[in-house]
């Protein structure tokens, strides 16, 4: 595909180019990739994006993908009001 | 203390509080729609006797039943979290405060999986679920003229709702070719997998190719070469398997896209471009378990692509290695949803056991059969290998 600028993380606006560099410098872990770039990091919690990026690391690595689930995933699993989660 | 906390109103979650509640446990269902029966609502197809599957009627039909057996219901709830307490009881944080149990089912579905296209963040880019839900259970139409992108059963399905709800589609296309559509945007590949769904298209002719297609690879590889750039209709849909979209076009929401015509393996035909005026996209890349909630509880994963991806360890009787945790319907792999509802009341019936109140061996072993025959009976199959994945699972 031509367009390397096409968006992978919509929370973050992350893309596939800077995903693809990363790998590339790095050779990393989705949860380095995440740490690195803020991909999968936004406010939907990763829903829409964690499998791509899984996949560009098992392509990168040449590793299958592992049993594990890669990014972990971290209440609130939806987005919550700060009133919800304990305050006054 | 609640005996048996249910997350989704799904066909599992619905089937599963209706096997739990008649064999007297008391049980109560959470969902963050504002509606009970979870995708079911989308539903629309015709079986092969000619009956339709009307989703509404069927969620409503196991609503109905629920409500009868004093079900307590909490719609537009979001869970958020999960705890287990002392390791004895599990409470669960939404939205609406908190809500305790001694057992838990989650039956939370799956998520659908969109592909990355460039422009499919304008406004009228949708996934295809989100048009279903538009058209088929709030009666509003996506748009006046939209395109489809992935061609798969599930974006087949919803398209012919989608005609049938008198949207006007220009067809289903592939996405361009790169990493992240591996499988889903060369012609070849595709052709095999659309082979697997040739019972499900009326014509003829599709179906006699189709057969001897997936016996031959020369047919295969025919049958792919002569394939019509104007694409087979199925159901009324053309489905164009040598035309890819480049890019979706538009300045403050989708005005068109960019189509080009591709040979067997996905290569752009080179002065093929053409721009189609559209207002809206669905783009369809299949569906995962929507499984979070089963993770934070801690229950082990595996990998598994033909269930649709990671999906929680369970034993056949849908019970995970987390003690007094379940799962049932989709959140366990990708399947239709009777399978959803087999599945469902297997783990009712498998909760209310743990629980004394059922000690009827009989009864488990007869909910076990029929998931596997409803499975091996099912019209849809979301992918060729599930009963290979199963196995991966249950020995
Ligand atoms: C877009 C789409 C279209 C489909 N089309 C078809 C089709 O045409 N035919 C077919 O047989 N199958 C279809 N399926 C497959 C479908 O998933 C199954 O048919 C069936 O509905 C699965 O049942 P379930 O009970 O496991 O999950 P669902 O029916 O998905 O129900 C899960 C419920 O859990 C709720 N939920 C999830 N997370 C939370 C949370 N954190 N808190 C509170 N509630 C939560 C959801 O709101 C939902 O109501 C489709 C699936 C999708 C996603």
């Amino acid at each position: 595909m031509e367009n390397e600028n096409v968006i992978i993380c919509r929370c973050e606006e992350v893309t596939f180019k800077e995903i693809c560099d990363t790998l590339k410098q790095y050779n990393c872990s989705s949860r380095e990739v995440k740490l690195r770039t803020r991909a999968a990091m936004g406010y939907c919690g990763g829903r829409s994006c964690r499998s791509f990026v899984d996949t560009l690391v098992a392509e990168f690595s040449r590793r299958p993908r592992a049993d594990d689930v890669q990014l972990k995933y971290r209440p609130p699993v939806r987005p919550m009001p700060f009133k919800t989660l304990g305050g006054e | 203390m609640i005996d048996c906390l249910i997350v989704g109103a799904g066909p599992a979650g619905l089937s599963a509080a209706i096997a739990c509640a008649e064999n007297g446990l008391s049980t109560m269902v959470l969902d963050e729609f504002m509606k009970p029966g979870g995708r079911l609502l989308g539903q629309l197809h015709e079986e092969p006797n000619g009956i339709w599957w009307n989703g509404i009627d069927e969620a409503e039909k196991l609503y109905q039943r629920a409500k009868a057996l004093s079900i307590s219901f909490h719609l537009e709830t979001s869970v958020c979290h999960l705890e287990k307490v002392d390791g004895k009881y599990w409470t669960l944080h939404t939205d609406k405060g908190k809500f305790s149990g001694k057992n838990l089912l989650i039956a939370t579905g799956a998520a659908e999986q969109s592909l990355p296209i460039p422009g499919w963040t304008l406004p009228g880019v949708m996934s295809i679920g989100a048009a279903q839900v538009m058209a088929n259970v709030h009666r509003v139409k996506p748009g006046h003229r939209g395109i489809v992108i992935g061609v798969n059963v599930l974006s087949a399905a919803i398209a012919r709702e989608l005609l049938l709800a008198g949207v006007n589609l220009e067809g289903i296309v592939l996405p361009p070719r790169y990493l992240l559509t591996k499988g889903q945007s060369e012609p070849k590949d595709v052709f095999q997998s659309l082979l697997h769904m040739v019972h499900l298209a009326p014509s003829h002719l599709m179906k006699i190719g189709g057969k001897m297609a997936l016996k031959s690879s020369f047919i295969r590889k025919m049958a792919v070469g002569t394939y019509p750039k104007k694409g087979f209709k199925v159901w009324g849909m053309p489905i164009k398997l040598k035309q890819t979209v480049t890019e979706i076009i538009g300045k403050e929401n989708v005005e068109g896209v960019k189509v080009a015509s591709v040979d067997s393996s996905g290569n752009i035909i080179e002065g093929s471009e053409e721009i189609l005026p559209v207002d809206f996209v669905c783009i369809s890349g299949g569906l995962y378990p929507l499984a979070e909630l089963v993770s934070l509880a801690g229950c082990p994963f595996k990998y598994i692509p033909s269930l649709g991806g990671h999906v929680p360890v369970h034993d056949h009787n849908m019970q995970t290695p987390v003690e007094g945790l379940y799962v049932a319907g989709n959140v366990t792999g990708i399947e239709s949803a009777k399978v959803a509802m087999a599945q469902g009341h297997l783990a009712g019936l498998s909760i209310s056991s743990q629980k004394n109140k059922v000690s009827d061996g009989e009864a488990l072993q007869n909910a076990r059969e029929s998931v596997v025959s409803t499975r091996t009976n099912a019209l849809i199959h979301f992918h060729p290998d599930i009963l290979d994945g199963r196995r991966r699972l249950y020995g």
